[in-house]
Parts: C-alpha cells; sequence; structure tokens
C-alpha cells in the first residue's frame, strides 16, 4: 500500500503521533502560532501551559485538524494533514479524542446518547454499547448523571461526560484543551490524573491549561507557549545535567 | 432520551410541512378536476355536429337525410332537432325566449360523432355519404381554435402549470423550514464535525429526520385534501355513494395525492441537507 511506504507514516511506526514542523497558524489575517515545532509520541503526556490569549486553543485546533498551518507541516498520525481533503480529514479525527474547553454536547440528550454517538460513529455493534459506555462511566467516575440530559449536569460531571466521550473511539491522540476550566483545585487534578493515566494504552496525551501547578499530576513533558510558539521547558533534573 | 426542548419547534415545524403539502395536493386536486371539466366539454364539443339538409326541401328530405346518417362514417347517432329542442338550446345560449310554437319549419339534424384521429376530413365523408343517398348537406361543427375551442385547452394548459408553479413553491416552503431543523440540530452537526463523521454522513443524519418527517407530514396533508375534496363532492351532489365516486375516480385523479408524500419528503430532505452541510462546515474548519 503507498500509505505504508510513505516518511510521513514512518514516522507514525517509529512512535511519533503529532509533529508541527515550523507551522505558522491563524485566523483571517492574524497568525496566533508562529514558527511552532512539536512533537508528541506515543505512551507519553506533553503539557502545554500559558496564560489566556497565549495560542493554547489555536494550538489543539492545529492538532484537532481543525484549523490548517498556513505554513510549515503538521503531520498527524501519519498523515500530512494539508494533502488530505475534507473526507480523509474527518476520519482522521475519529483517530483523536478532543476534550474542548467548554465542550459541545447535545444539550437535551443524555450523556449516555452522547457518549453512543462517538462509539456509533466508532463503528461499534449497538448491542455492544450499553456496556462500553458503562466501562466508560465507570473510569471517568460517572454515576447515575449518565441518564440526565446534559443541560442538568454539574460543570464537573459535564467535563466527565466529555472526556468519556473523547475515549469513546479509543483514540491515539488525546487533546484536552483547558480540560480543569470550571472545576475545583480537586477534581481539576482528579481530570488531569484521568487523562494521563491513557498514556498506558499507547496514546500521546496534550493537555493545555493556564495553571502550571496541574503539571506534576501529568507526568511527562512540559512546554509553555511564549510569543506564539510553545517552548519545551527543562524539568529541574535535566537542568541540573 | 428526553428531547421536550425541540418538542415544539418540530411539532411547528411538522405542522408547517403537513399545511404546505395539503396545498399543493389540494391545488393538484383542484387542477385535475379542472383538467377533467375541460377535457369532457372538450370533446363533447369536438364530438357534436349540426348538418344543415339543404335539398331535398320538406320533411322527406330530412327523414332521407337521416336515414343516409345512420350508415355514414363517424356518426355515431343522428337526430333531427325539434322546435322544443331549439327552442331549449336558444334559451341555454342565452338567446331571447322563444317559444316551441312560434319556431320556423327546421331543417336541421344533430350529429353525435365518434372519436377519431385529428386529421380526418369528418364534414367531407359525412357530405359525401348524403350525396350517395341523394341528399345535399351542410355539416356544421365547432370551431377547433377560436372562442370557446381554445377555451378547454388554455383551461387545461393553465390547470396543469398553474398547479406545478404551485408544488414548486410549496416545496420551496417546505424546504425553507426544514433548513430550519438543521438550525436545531447544530449542536449535534457540531459534535458530528468534532469526533470525525464526514460531511455526508452528517447531513445525512438530519436529511434522513427531514425525510421521515416531510414524508409523515405529506401524508397527513394529502389525507386531508383527500377528505375536504370528499366533502365537497357529496355537497355539490348530493345523491353521489361511495361507489359512485369510486366509478368516477380515474388513477390520475389520484396522483396528487399519491405524490405529495414523497415529493415533501424528497423537498425536506433537500433543505435539511443543504442546512447541516453549512452548520458542519462552519463546525469542522475554523479559518
Amino acid at each position: 500500500m503507498a500509505r505504508r511506504t510513505k516518511p510521513e507514516y514512518a514516522l507514525y511506526e517509529s512512535g511519533v503521533l503529532a509533529q508541527l514542523s515550523d507551522v505558522t497558524a491563524g485566523y483571517a489575517g492574524t497568525d496566533v502560532l508562529i514558527g511552532v515545532d512539536f512533537e508528541a509520541r506515543a505512551g507519553e503526556v506533553a503539557f502545554v501551559s500559558g496564560p489566556t490569549a497565549a495560542g493554547k486553543t489555536t494550538f489543539v485546533h492545529v492538532l484537532r485538524l481543525a484549523l490548517l498551518p498556513k505554513a510549515g507541516q503538521a503531520i498527524i498520525l501519519g498523515e500530512d494533514v494539508q494533502k488530505l481533503n475534507g473526507a480523509q480529514r474527518a476520519r482522521l479525527k475519529r483517530r483523536i479524542g478532543y476534550i474542548a474547553e467548554n465542550p459541545v454536547f447535545v444539550e437535551d440528550w443524555s450523556g449516555f446518547d452522547n457518549i453512543a454517538v462517538a462509539l456509533k460513529l466508532a463503528g461499534r455493534k449497538p448491542r455492544t454499547i450499553a456496556d462500553d459506555i458503562d466501562e466508560l462511566a465507570q473510569f471517568v467516575g460517572l454515576t447515575d448523571e449518565i441518564t440526565q440530559p446534559l443541560r442538568s449536569l454539574s460543570n464537573a460531571a459535564r467535563r466527565r461526560v466529555a472526556i468519556a466521550r473523547a475515549l469513546a473511539g479509543k483514540p491515539e491522540l488525546i487533546l484536552a484543551d483547558d480540560p480543569t476550566s470550571g472545576l475545583s483545585p480537586e477534581a481539576g487534578r482528579r481530570v488531569v490524573r484521568l487523562l494521563a493515566e491513557m498514556r498506558r494504552v499507547g496514546a500521546a496525551v496534550i493537555i493545555t491549561s493556564q495553571d502550571e501547578g496541574l503539571a506534576e499530576h501529568a507526568p511527562g513533558s512540559r512546554w509553555r507557549m511564549e510569543r506564539g510558539r510553545p517552548v519545551r521547558v527543562e524539568e529541574p533534573e535535566e537542568a541540573d545535567a | 432520551m428526553a428531547r421536550r426542548p425541540f418538542a415544539d419547534a418540530d411539532r411547528a415545524l411538522f405542522w408547517t410541512l403537513a399545511i404546505a403539502a395539503f396545498a399543493a395536493a389540494a391545488v393538484g386536486l383542484a387542477a385535475r378536476a379542472v383538467d377533467r371539466a375541460a377535457a369532457h366539454y372538450e370533446s363533447e364539443r369536438r364530438n357534436y355536429a349540426i348538418v344543415r339538409v339543404i335539398a331535398p326541401e320538406g320533411p322527406d328530405g330530412i327523414v332521407l337525410a337521416t336515414a343516409a346518417l345512420v350508415h355514414a362514417p363517424h356518426v355515431a347517432a343522428a337526430t333531427p332537432m325539434s322546435a322544443q329542442r331549439a327552442a331549449q338550446l336558444l334559451r341555454q345560449w342565452g338567446g331571447n325566449p322563444i317559444e316551441a310554437a312560434d319556431m320556423p319549419p327546421l331543417r336541421l339534424i344533430e350529429l353525435e360523432l365518434e372519436p377519431s384521429p385529428p386529421q380526418t376530413d369528418v364534414t367531407g365523408d359525412i357530405t359525401a355519404a348524403l350525396a350517395r343517398d341523394g341528399v345535399t348537406g351542410e355539416v356544421v361543427r365547432a370551431p377547433e381554435t377560436a372562442g370557446a375551442g381554445a377555451m378547454a385547452g388554455r383551461a387545461r394548459a393553465a390547470a396543469l402549470w398553474g398547479s406545478g408553479a404551485f408544488a414548486i413553491v410549496m416545496a420551496l416552503i417546505i424546504s425553507l423550514a426544514a433548513r430550519g431543523l438543521a438550525q436545531r440540530r447544530r449542536e449535534l452537526m457540531h459534535v458530528l464535525a468534532d469526533m470525525g463523521a464526514t460531511q455526508r454522513q452528517a447531513a445525512r443524519r438530519v436529511a434522513d429526520e427531514a425525510a421521515v418527517k416531510g414524508f409523515s407530514a405529506g401524508l397527513v396533508g394529502a389525507a386531508c385534501a383527500a377528505l375536504i375534496a370528499l366533502g365537497l363532492i357529496f355537497l355539490l351532489a348530493p345523491n353521489a355513494s361511495f361507489a359512485s365516486v369510486k366509478q368516477l375516480v380515474e388513477p390520475l385523479d389520484v396522483l396528487p395525492l399519491a405524490l405529495t408524500p414523497f415529493a415533501a419528503a424528497v423537498a425536506a430532505a433537500m433543505g435539511a441537507r443543504a442546512g447541516a452541510e453549512s452548520f458542519y462546515a462552519q463546525a469542522a474548519r475554523l479559518a
């Protein structure tokens, strides 16, 4: 197959699930990300911190294929995203789990139904969907809330539904854009720990947050958004070395 | 799955579709009624002629001509026109009231003709048949295109194109109303776009829902139009029975009713699909 011989695929095979090289991206006439170089590997967590309007969300939009780079190259899950058409990009998105800062749900559906949409899209058999949702609900700590309409759920419960939905398709790349926003510090820490756990199944996890302190709950590489690009923050031990 | 907040809007959409479907079906039925009436009038007019007997004169000429016409081509029936019949016709067509007793001796024979192909020389054939039996006569038929002759054709064309245009406008209304369904499902479009559904998959989901709504609304609209049409028939013809109405109805008459649910489904699906594609595109691409 031609796909298997592409250099992008070799990169994917070597464990690099996302690679941005000199990427510039933004909206209309404004460039938000400038010359971004970034790499995320399977089984690793990348924690990207930065203040409001530093470009964290735009960075996630590029990784989740909602925003195409204006310049540079973005290789996600072995595909050069600029070479894909709309349908191919949509199919690639199914391998990416995305938790938005303000997740969009079908508000009058229950958490169960919202998660079921993701499972159906991932091609799960209808008879296994209920079991899969139970398992996901247990993993993220959802209880009876799962049967209630989304509009009636608390912020924390909504966040859990969003995580369960993002994990439903067994994604290889998990993107969480400020997933602790609006949560209590304790709930925020729990969410970050939960997401970081996904590295154990071989996924690359990228978490962005304004709260740098949460990085200690997400073992892996640390990045800080500076002047429109994520800059690797060296660990104290690395700095000493 | 609780979907109560959408219930009112969805109900309003359903009835908008049903009313548009009803209007299209009702106009379709009315157009068909006009078409049938015009076709009937046209057929009666085409199949009617009058022979004026020129020679021999007097009652013998009428008897001779009637006997000749019985065997003449294209003639289904030949009846000498009585004074009463002539007076009745003159009254019917708006002339001054004339008593049968005041009528002069008539040398007219009414003919009921068999249907014949358009290029046939019916007048010539009948005149020749009369001549063979020694009768000189003049065959008078309704004019082909002028006056009433053209009116029936115009009425049929107006019914066909008018109802067609009206159906298109109703389909447009259904399509635009169904676009509103996509607007109410934009959250779902956003979710599906985020999770990697293709534009076609996402739009099909809303289009299928709209098609089902359109079909059921079309059924309701067509059923209402059929009931009202039946009610009108029984109102205008109190002696009619279901059996007589059933005999009266031709397959073509129910075509507008049969087409309505399918046309409503297609129009609704197209409108919803267009709206869904636009919302998907907004959600899938930020720049």
